[in-house]
């Protein structure tokens, strides 16, 4: 294990000080992490990936990039209006999809983030943020 | 069914309606634009359709529109096949094998 961290990722390094307590258990996870990050090629984004990482691990929440694009296509999908309020919490139920929306919803989100949903957990999406979280999980696995 | 707030409990035979509309989508991907587009749009009607007309109760006849509409689907894979007007629209009519 040890190994791996030390062998495929520097950037890991600098922001271990960050960890605090956590320093230990996280350092080793991450370095499972970094050898999908080696694969990355370009450094300014090895960075912003790794944030990411820690965080999801951390609480489990999408980026608010992954949120608004999800946002997008839940907007184009039910042709709301681009200034229609749609957030992480809203649930597709109350924008006023019915369950073949949503199928639609996630169809088009695979299309978009070139993952592929399984379908157990396509039914278990209910809010913005839910599939969101969902996406970014799924790029996660790819990359890994 | 339709808009509810609460979380989604499928019955079974909602789930295989889902992952039937779900199927014709993928096989619609794997079409022209211009195909997709008409597939999509037909299979997104009939399914709306068929929705709001069976009663929800009529298992029978909802079994009956799964079953035909795998067959459709099997069809709609095959890679000869551009589109299912001829199969969807004219709804009425027992459709013709083509092949």
């Amino acid at each position: 294990m040890a190994a791996v961290t030390g062998a495929s990722s520097i950037s890991l390094l600098r922001s271990a000080p960050q960890q605090f307590h956590q320093n230990l258990a996280l350092s080793r996870t991450n370095g499972l992490k970094s050898v999908s990050l080696a694969g990355y090629g370009r450094s300014s984004l090895s960075f912003g990936l790794q944030q990411r990482s820690l965080r999801l691990r951390v609480s489990c929440a999408a980026k608010p990039e992954t949120v608004a694009k999800v946002s997008k296509i839940v907007r184009k999908q039910l042709a709301l209006p681009d200034d229609s309020a749609v957030t992480g919490e809203s649930k597709f139920s109350e924008l006023g999809a019915d369950s073949l929306d949503t199928v639609e919803i996630v169809m088009g989100l695979e299309e978009e983030f070139g993952i592929s949903v399984e379908e157990d957990s396509a039914q278990t999406i209910a809010t913005v943020q839910d599939a969101a979280d969902l996406i970014e999980k799924l790029i996660e696995k790819n990359k890994a | 069914m339709g808009p509810s707030s609460a979380p989604r409990r499928l019955s079974g035979m909602q789930k295989q309606v889902l992952s039937l509309y779900r199927g014709f989508l993928r096989a619609a991907r794997t079409k022209s634009a211009e195909d997709r587009q008409r597939i999509e749009s037909i299979v997104s009607i009939e399914f709306r359709r068929n929705a709001k007309e069976v009663d929800r109760k009529n298992f029978l006849y909802i079994e009956y529109l799964l079953r035909r509409g795998k067959k459709q689907l099997d069809q709609l894979r095959s890679p000869d096949i551009v589109g299912l007007s001829a199969t969807n629209v004219s709804f009425s009519q027992t459709k013709a094998p083509t092949h």
